[in-house]
């Protein structure tokens, strides 16, 4: 009903920070992957490694949900149901197939289950997408939000498949031989660093092969004929229709290839983690991974990037002071609620909002909007 | 196995069915007062306000404090408990969701998400993560013992009788107060067409806060009575009844307030029925499953008429 008043913004470098930012966002990328391939080499500390591992955990699985609520504008509260999903999967396979012998051992391999698990959290989404998914977006959120309750109920209850509130404890961790690189660095250091699993390195360059990987595949996808059909539902779910664009077809392919990332970084978190309980699979951990999308900026890439990596190290760091007051560290999600209060109200967009949204959400003088508009394509046809 | 089990339950008897068909109305009443609060402020604002669940579970607590650590008699905190949450439910209409009121929708879910991420763990952080309950001398014994007994086995105590009287009762009143009182004619007049209303002379910011005060004292009202009836109050009680009594508010048609009523009642009973006669351990479940059937097949619930997309 009544228009959105246009506020004055006194920060307006801010806008031109983040014009020049979605501008060279590829070399950005590429110098933060050069960083991270040393940081095992520089800072062989476990607890930071530790840290980095979980916060490109989250970063796939805030790539992953960024598809629902970022490209095609549907709230998924049951996110962490798809991340069970995938954990569940690879921990039951090596519980129950594990003892198979030798010519049946791949089927607990790493390498084997990370695929399987892709593939069954996308099941699950097409599942629940194709009768959920022509619902708007409140009951959306709700059927979702009961999915992942339902997920979690299962895992509890069925103790001869899941083992229950017990856990499942795995027995191996994936081989990844890095031996390769010795000569690499032997010119850098005087003691010769063993890359062959020493703690948890390899699952360092493994997460971060996968993050490179979801990445290149996230930015594919926003180009593509796809990513452009989700963007129209996103904006106008009527119009996008009367274009001639199958809503459903696009909204199950959104769901089922979120799904997916779902479940793969739940098997990683599961080989990771060597230990698998429902603890791990609470409601709240969905928002934790909203709060990401939306802290970064639901769609932009970047953005949902660093919202999962200012979080996750947020979310440690939270814990550290913590520490002194064991009952509190549980009511660290109370930060989390205000971030989501506070950036709903302030800074809609996210931190590094998509040029599109920002037009939308924020500053209506037009010559920032033609700037922005005019950057954007320049990004986006490569000429830039 | 669970043929067996499931026969074995039939076995029960009549005494039984009874017994279950009690405690769901009395869980159902409490539904219901905290999906009539769902449903108000989704009649008018179409928000599903997340933190609802969190006054409910603030409702308990407040009462707690109020009688056992500030040792008031029972009757006045049950009253302060009542009106702090209803100048709780205000304040955050106020605080997070009247600034995004002409904000996309995905903003003001999620700010509603946020909200009730910070009531719970605020109430964490006060009051602790060890459960609270009422003190056993809360209510005088004649509340607790049978009143009722059919069949020798099934029981009504005051206490439950009571719930039931109470929800029936603030329920009429409610109605009453929608239908026959010039606020509730305001409301009713919101929930059609807040423009049209304003351009009336409906003053609509001050029918939503009223809206908000109303649903916010019942969810306090649902809190304490569920806290003498389960008799265990925790920082986590809210989310599954917040999402229980939406679920209620789904099945009787969003917007309506007779439906949440039938629809509190009726989830109650299908729950304790199916907790007693098919796993106690998916009760839960059973409460999630009946949501997403009802979303999914009838999204308009048992009263709610059907509302075509306009373009």
């Amino acid at each position: 009903m009544l228009k959105r008043i246009p506020r004055y913004s006194p920060f307006k470098d801010k806008e031109k920070f983040s014009a020049i930012f979605s501008e060279n966002v590829k070399y950005f990328y590429v110098v933060l992957f050069v960083l991270a391939f040393f940081i095992p080499v520089f800072i062989p500390n476990k607890y930071v490694i530790h840290t980095f591992i979980s916060v490109m955990l989250y970063m796939v699985l805030a790539l992953g949900l960024n598809i629902i609520p970022g490209f095609t504008g549907l709230l998924d509260l049951g996110y962490v149901g798809f991340y069970a999903i995938g954990a569940y999967t690879a921990a039951t396979m090596t519980y129950h197939l594990g003892t198979l012998g030798p010519p049946w051992g791949f089927l607990s391999s790493f390498w084997f289950i990370l695929p399987i698990a892709a593939l069954n959290g996308a099941l699950w989404g097409i599942l629940l997408g194709v009768p959920t998914l022509r619902l708007t977006g409140d009951y959306f959120a709700i059927v979702t939000f009961g999915f992942a309750s339902l997920v979690e109920l299962i895992i509890i209850n069925e103790m001869w498949l899941t083992r229950g509130p017990m856990g499942i404890i795995m027995d191996h961790k994936p081989v990844m031989n890095l031996a390769f690189m010795y000569p690499l660095t032997k010119h850098f250091f005087a003691e010769p660093i063993r890359f062959t699993l020493v703690g948890d390195a390899p699952f360092f360059y493994i997460l971060l092969s996968i993050v490179i990987i979801t990445i290149i595949i996230m930015n594919r996808l926003e180009d593509s004929r796809l990513g452009r059909a989700w963007f129209a539902i996103r904006e106008d779910e009527i119009a996008a229709e009367c274009s001639g664009i199958n809503i459903m077809k696009y909204k199950v392919i959104a769901f089922a290839i979120s799904a997916s990332f779902g479940g793969l970084a739940g098997s990683v978190f599961a080989f990771w983690f060597m230990f698998t309980s429902p603890e791990s699979f609470k409601f709240w951990e969905s928002i934790l991974i909203l709060c990401m999308v939306v802290l970064g900026g639901m769609g932009s890439i970047p953005g949902v990037i660093l919202g999962a990596l200012v979080l996750t190290s947020l979310t440690e760091v939270v814990r550290e002071l913590l520490d002194p007051w064991p009952d509190l560290v549980q009511a660290r999600f109370l930060v989390f609620g205000v971030i989501l209060i506070v950036m709903m109200r302030f800074k809609p967009a996210g931190l590094i909002p998509l040029s599109r949204v920002k037009r939308e959400m924020g500053s209506r003088d037009k010559s920032i909007i033609d700037a922005m508009n005019e950057s954007f394509y320049k990004f986006k046809s490569g000429k830039g | 196995m669970v043929f067996d089990q499931l026969i074995g339950n039939f076995k029960l008897g009549i005494d039984y069915a009874i017994e279950q068909l009690i405690n769901g109305i009395n869980i159902g009443g409490i539904y219901a007062l905290i999906a009539v609060g769902y449903t108000m402020v989704y009649g008018i604002i179409e928000l599903i306000n997340f933190a609802h669940g969190e006054i409910y579970m603030l409702g308990a607590y407040m009462a707690f404090t109020f009688y056992v650590m500030l040792h008031l008699p029972f009757p006045i905190a049950v009253l302060l408990s009542i009106f702090t949450c209803m100048l709780l439910g205000i304040l955050l209409e106020f605080v997070a969701y009247r600034p995004l009121r002409n904000a996309p929708r995905l903003a003001a879910l999620i700010t509603a998400i946020g909200a009730s991420l910070f009531l719970q763990n605020l109430a964490l952080i006060i009051w602790g993560g060890i459960p609270k309950s009422f003190p056993e001398q809360t209510l005088p014994d004649f509340f607790q013992s049978p009143i009722i007994t059919i069949h020798g086995n099934a029981n009504i105590s005051l206490l439950q009788y009571n719930i039931f009287f109470i929800t029936v009762f603030l329920m009429l009143g409610l109605h009453l107060l929608i239908t026959r009182t010039k606020i509730g004619t305001a409301m009713r007049a919101c929930a059609q067409d807040k423009t049209t209303a304003s351009l009336m002379g409906i003053n609509v910011n001050r029918v939503i806060t009223f809206t908000f005060a109303v649903g916010s004292s019942l969810g306090a009202v649902a809190g304490i009575l569920a806290g003498l009836y389960y008799n265990i109050i925790k920082h986590t009680i809210g989310y599954v009844a917040g999402v229980k009594a939406f679920a209620a508010a789904v099945l009787g048609g969003i917007g309506n307030v007779p439906g949440a009523m039938l629809g509190g009642f009726v989830l109650g009973i299908a729950e304790t029925f199916g907790a007693g006669y098919i796993s106690s351990p998916y009760r839960d479940g059973i409460a999630y499953a009946v949501m997403i059937l009802v979303i999914v097949f009838r999204p308009s619930g048992i009263l709610g008429r059907k509302q075509t997309v306009k373009v």
